[in-house]
């Protein structure tokens, strides 16, 4: 018995004694797995399963997809060559019906533990749309609050450099890159100037793009003079900047190009006025002060409104415009930054 | 409903809001450019990177100088606003143009053809 059991693992499969059915058995506590390899009778606890060529084959197979009759056909290929591997071939209904089964109770089960985003066929689609709500807890998640609740909403709108406008209006859709599409625009805005006029230029903001609009408007509705509206403006823009930069060098030189905006936006005129204007010029380079500022254009004003007939039309380069539109898509580049209005 | 034939073009449009503009295909619409000037014309295509081709167009430069042309092609980085036509519904422009993309990407049942998302093989 020793000599037959030491010969075990040389001799053929078909040659040897049968062992005992415990020896073979996987659940026994007797199961010995080198014998159960090359044994012929090996019982298969369950005969019907399906045979997989690796765990990611298994895996898939878990997943719950496809084909019953691909897994049967590698079975049976399959099966000759692995050593004593061989379950009797189960009818193909029965098996079929029996790996559904398997199928039908993973998926629900699958589905939930991986809530649902699987490689399924249905999986849920995931388009513009759907990806609006998903930005929860970031920016893009307030814009989303918007789009929601119908809150209104101020977009600063960029040129190259700088602040080009405001559009206020609601929001429809919106993505990742900051597209929006809105409706019911009201949009203020103002052409970037250039030139000369581009280096003096105090940063366009918000306040002084409505505090221009503001007296663009006034201005206009008393129906006066437009160049007393560019002088008026003139004025602002010099008080502010003169008390910005009181007291520096370089106030001194935006004085000059302030007094030379203005002259070129009232137009050269061959009256009076002119030699007024010559004369503040040259008050200018020697001190600043606001108190000569308004003594000029008073006379300027004063000089002007004689000249009236010889009006030529002028650009004014900064006028603020408004204008509103129905519905409008925006380039998410162009957005400086989103302001919610309460 | 033309959808564009390049997968990589079709995922970009799908996600991002210039599926709403290839809706507008055929609309008469303004284009801002990001230099100031204007296009209104007919859009006959838009691709995935907002690229913009219109036709019938009357394009005014930035210095105001009005042109007419038969055809132009806006790069999409060079758009600021594209004007969308009163007549056109936002949401539903956009879920129409969504539902093409579905037709095209599920054409020919389940079983045939080539799937853009193919399913996990088992074997």
């Amino acid at each position: 018995a020793g000599g037959a059991e030491q010969r075990r693992p040389r001799r053929r499969p078909g040659a040897e004694r049968s062992p005992s059915p415990s020896r073979l058995d996987v659940s026994s506590s007797r199961f010995d797995p080198l014998l159960a390899l090359y044994s012929a009778s090996t019982p298969l606890p369950f005969p019907a399963a399906p045979c997989f060529n690796n765990l990611a084959e298994y895996e898939s197979f878990q997943r719950g997809l496809l084909r019953p009759r691909g897994r049967r056909s590698a079975t049976s290929r399959r099966g000759p060559s692995a050593a004593a591997r061989r379950g009797p071939p189960a009818a193909d209904p029965e098996r079929i019906q029996r790996l559904r089964s398997l199928m039908v109770n993973a998926g629900p089960e699958q589905e939930a533990a991986e809530g649902g985003a699987t490689a399924r066929r249905r999986r849920a689609p995931r388009n513009v749309l759907t990806r609006m709500p998903l930005h929860e807890g970031s920016p893009l998640g307030e814009l989303h609050r918007c789009v929601r609740d119908g809150v209104k909403i101020n977009v600063h709108i960029r040129t190259f450099k700088g602040l080009r406008g405001v559009c206020t209006g609601f929001l429809v859709a919106f993505d990742k890159f900051w597209n929006m599409a809105l409706t019911d625009v009201d949009e203020t805005y103002r052409k970037p100037v250039m030139g000369k006029a581009f280096y003096a230029e105090p940063q366009l903001t918000l306040t002084r793009l409505f505090d221009r609009l503001k007296l663009q408007e006034s201005s206009g509705k008393k129906g006066a003079d437009s160049k007393t509206v560019s002088e008026e403006l003139a004025l602002t823009n010099d008080s502010q900047t003169l008390a910005l930069k009181a007291g520096s060098g370089r106030a001194r030189a935006e004085d000059e190009h302030e007094r030379q905006k203005r002259l070129g936006r009232a137009g050269e005129k061959k009256m009076p006025g002119d030699s007024l204007h010559l004369a503040a010029r040259g008050e200018a380079d020697v001190g600043s002060g606001t108190a000569r500022t308004e003594g000029a254009s008073a006379a300027g004003t004063r000089a002007r409104s004689q000249s009236r007939k010889k009006r030529r039309p002028k650009v004014d380069y900064q006028q603020v415009f408004t204008r509103h539109i129905n519905q409008i898509f925006i380039r998410g580049e162009n957005v400086l930054l989103v302001h919610l209005a309460h | 409903m033309e959808v564009s034939h390049s997968v990589k073009e079709r995922t970009i449009a799908e996600n991002s809001l210039v599926i709403l503009l290839q809706g507008l295909r055929g609309h008469v619409t303004t284009v801002d450019l990001r230099d100031e000037s204007t296009a209104t014309g007919r859009v006959t295509n838009v691709d995935a990177f907002m690229n913009v081709r219109l036709a019938e167009v009357t394009f005014t430069d930035r210095q105001g100088t009005v042109s007419c042309l038969d055809e132009l092609f806006v790069t999409g980085r060079n758009v600021r606003y594209v004007h969308i036509p009163d007549e056109v519904d936002i949401r539903t422009t956009i879920e129409q143009q969504l539902q093409a993309i579905h037709r095209v990407r599920y054409f020919g049942g389940r079983d045939k053809g080539r799937k853009e998302f193919p399913r996990a093989k088992h074997k």
